[in-house]
């Protein structure tokens, strides 16, 4: 900065410096003597005004807290008071993690203003899954509110049929159809998910997950040709399939070998989930291996 | 035919309730019409099923036909993508030679088709196909727009009989984004449940500038706080579906104060359109009553509209 060097006396700083004095020394030339005299006059008044009004508060605050101290003090068992509230917020605490914990049991509800809000939380295996909310209008008729249950499931019809005569019934009933599509998702989602390289080609389903239809082979490099298997679920409380149909389209389709693997799958299929089943092909799959490894 | 399969017919059919029984044999859609009008359905239940069978018979009925009859007979709604492609665009064509129908399978289970509409004399348009997007099991489908109005009919019948269900209604729904004609048409825009797990306060108080110098003074808090209140209570806290347009096509009889005004004496109603425009129609409204734009609470017709799922009304008097 050249004009800076020029003034070759301290710099950028001190030029700035100089600057300032000059403008506070040519302002208090151009200043009001008397209008500035009783603007500060003002000023200091508002300003001690306020010093007043804050020490005032302190002070107030200081009796309040004195008094707090002294009728604390006047109390023979303070120790024992403070300990007995620590247990009451304790319960309190411990009652909240309770409630919160409900949820664990599939079936839990909070009170609201209008009545209550039920929540059905879904599992299938010990893992669990989506939450499902009802919320209920504590009148006559009783009614839902509004519900986060998808449109698939027929909550219209258990509600037509329950809701106003056994609503115990009727919450079974809605967690049992929630449940089982739930269960049903889960295995669909977990063969795509981990045997993705068993299925030939892209898993059919619906909304209801209650028809399934896929190809697959029961080794994932396997020159075998695949099997078709359509799976229907026409009990939409269970999350195992009502009736299995597995075809083979493989040139010896006639061998007995392959009608007894088709049969063999088919009960497999009626009695296992999904994905467990899978998990024995592959579990099968290892065991030849190992025994062409030996 | 093999016996057994007959045997299974046989029986699935002597299931079925005579008032059932045409409606049943149609969404099976096995046996055709015509051969279906030339059986007797006054004779006995065991006679007309005998002839049905000669008829399954005669059009070689396979074991998936009969386990098809069977699914259709049972309550439960079984729905097959594969099955519902084929009998929509069977449907399509047997209406019009001139039609090409595409599918593309999308996420959750809906289904996207694609169909250029032609005549009888003249190839399909594929400049001005038509959309829709199907999710099974529901009684939802979502249509683009269809300059060929004659068309409609046909596609929502093909809809219906495809798709195994009850009458699928025209809504007076109209958006130009999928994603909030789905979220109000399947209610997942209210996802505010009240449980033990929340962390968040469900009532937000009303901060007030807080920071501002507290030698202010609002006057008007607590009609604002009512307005916020009432607002909260009639939109919730959740984004609003986007919509773009409100219409009120008006049929009524003009009310006034003032006796003997010009428009008081008509006795015909008065017929109007009222359009509400917004880029987020629903965003809009709400923030109407706290802006000091309208009272709170807003009128019924226009907070109705995610609940009824329409933003197109027809107003008579009653």
């Amino acid at each position: 900065m050249e004009w800076a060097n020029d003034k070759s006396k301290g710099g950028v700083l001190a030029h700035l410096e100089r600057l300032e004095t000059q403008m506070s020394r040519s302002c208090k030339n151009l200043e009001d003597p008397p209008r500035e005299t009783a603007e500060s006059d003002l000023g200091t008044k508002i300003h001690k005004l306020r010093c007043l009004r804050d020490k005032l508060r302190a002070e107030v605050k200081q009796r309040q807290a004195r008094i707090k101290a002294s009728t604390a003090s006047a109390e023979p068992d303070q120790t024992l008071e403070i300990s007995e509230q620590e247990a009451v917020g304790g319960k309190e605490e411990n009652m909240k993690a309770i409630l919160q914990a409900y949820r664990f049991t599939g079936l839990s509800g909070k009170r609201t203003s209008r009545g209550v809000c039920v929540c059905i939380s879904t599992a299938f295996e010990g893992n669990l899954l989506d939450s499902y909310f009802v919320d209920l209008v504590i009148q006559k008729p009783l009614r839902i509110h509004h519900h986060s249950v998808p449109v698939f499931i027929p909550l219209e019809e258990i509600s037509a049929k329950y809701l106003q005569t056994n609503i115990q019934h009727f919450l079974f009933c809605l967690c049992e159809y929630l449940n089982a599509y739930a269960g049903r998702k889960y295995q669909a989602d977990q063969l795509q998910r981990d045997f993705a390289a068993f299925l030939a080609g892209p898993l059919q389903r619906n909304s209801l997950y209650n028809l399934l239809s896929f190809t697959y082979k029961v080794e994932p490099q396997g020159r075998s040709f695949p099997f078709c298997a359509r799976l229907l679920y026409k009990d939409l409380t269970t999350t195992l399939p009502t009736d299995v149909t597995i075809t083979y389209q493989g040139t010896d389709a006639s061998s007995t070998s392959w009608e007894e693997q088709r049969a063999s799958h088919e009960n497999l299929f009626f009695t296992k989930p999904l994905h467990q089943v899978f998990t024995s092909f592959a579990r099968n799959g290892e065991r030849l291996d190992m025994s062409l490894v030996s | 035919m093999d016996e057994t399969v007959a045997e299974f017919i046989k029986r699935t059919i002597l299931k079925i309730p005579m008032t059932e029984m045409m409606t049943i044999l149609k969404a099976w859609d096995f046996l055709p019409e015509n051969q279906l009008q030339t059986v007797n359905f006054r004779q006995r239940k065991e006679s007309l099923v005998q002839d049905l069978v000669l008829l399954c018979e005669s059009k070689r009925a396979s074991l998936r036909d009969a386990a098809l009859l069977d699914i259709i007979c049972e309550d439960v709604d079984l729905f097959d993508m594969e099955r519902f492609k084929s009998s929509f665009e069977k449907i399509l064509r047997r209406a019009l030679k001139n039609v090409t129908v595409s599918f593309r399978d999308a996420e959750e289970n809906a289904v996207w088709i694609r169909i250029a509409w032609g005549t009888q004399y003249r190839k399909p348009n594929q400049y001005k196909p038509v959309y829709v997007v199907y999710y099974s099991q529901t009684p939802y489908a979502f249509t683009s727009f269809c300059h060929l109005k004659s068309n409609a009919p046909l596609l929502s019948q093909a809809l219906t009989v495809a798709s195994n269900h009850h009458k699928i209604v025209k809504m007076d729904l109209r958006s130009r984004y999928l994603d909030s004609l789905k979220a109000i048409v399947f209610k997942q825009y209210n996802q505010k449940f009240e449980t033990h797990n929340s962390t968040m306060p469900l009532q937000e108080t009303l901060e007030l500038d807080m920071h501002m110098d507290s030698r202010i003074i609002h006057e008007n808090r607590i009609e604002k706080e009512r307005v916020q209140r009432v607002t909260q209570e009639t939109f919730g806290d959740y984004p609003q579906p986007r919509l773009e347009f409100a219409q009120y096509k008006l049929e009524t009889k003009f009310k006034s104060d003032f006796h003997g005004g010009i428009l008081a004496e008509r006795k015909e109603p008065l017929r109007c359109l009222i359009k509400f425009s917004s880029p987020h129609l629903l965003e809009a409204l709400k923030s109407l009553a706290p802006a000091g734009i309208a009272d709170a609470p807003l009128s019924p017709l226009l907070t109705c509209i995610p609940n009824k799922g329409m933003n197109y009304f027809k107003i008579r008097d009653k």
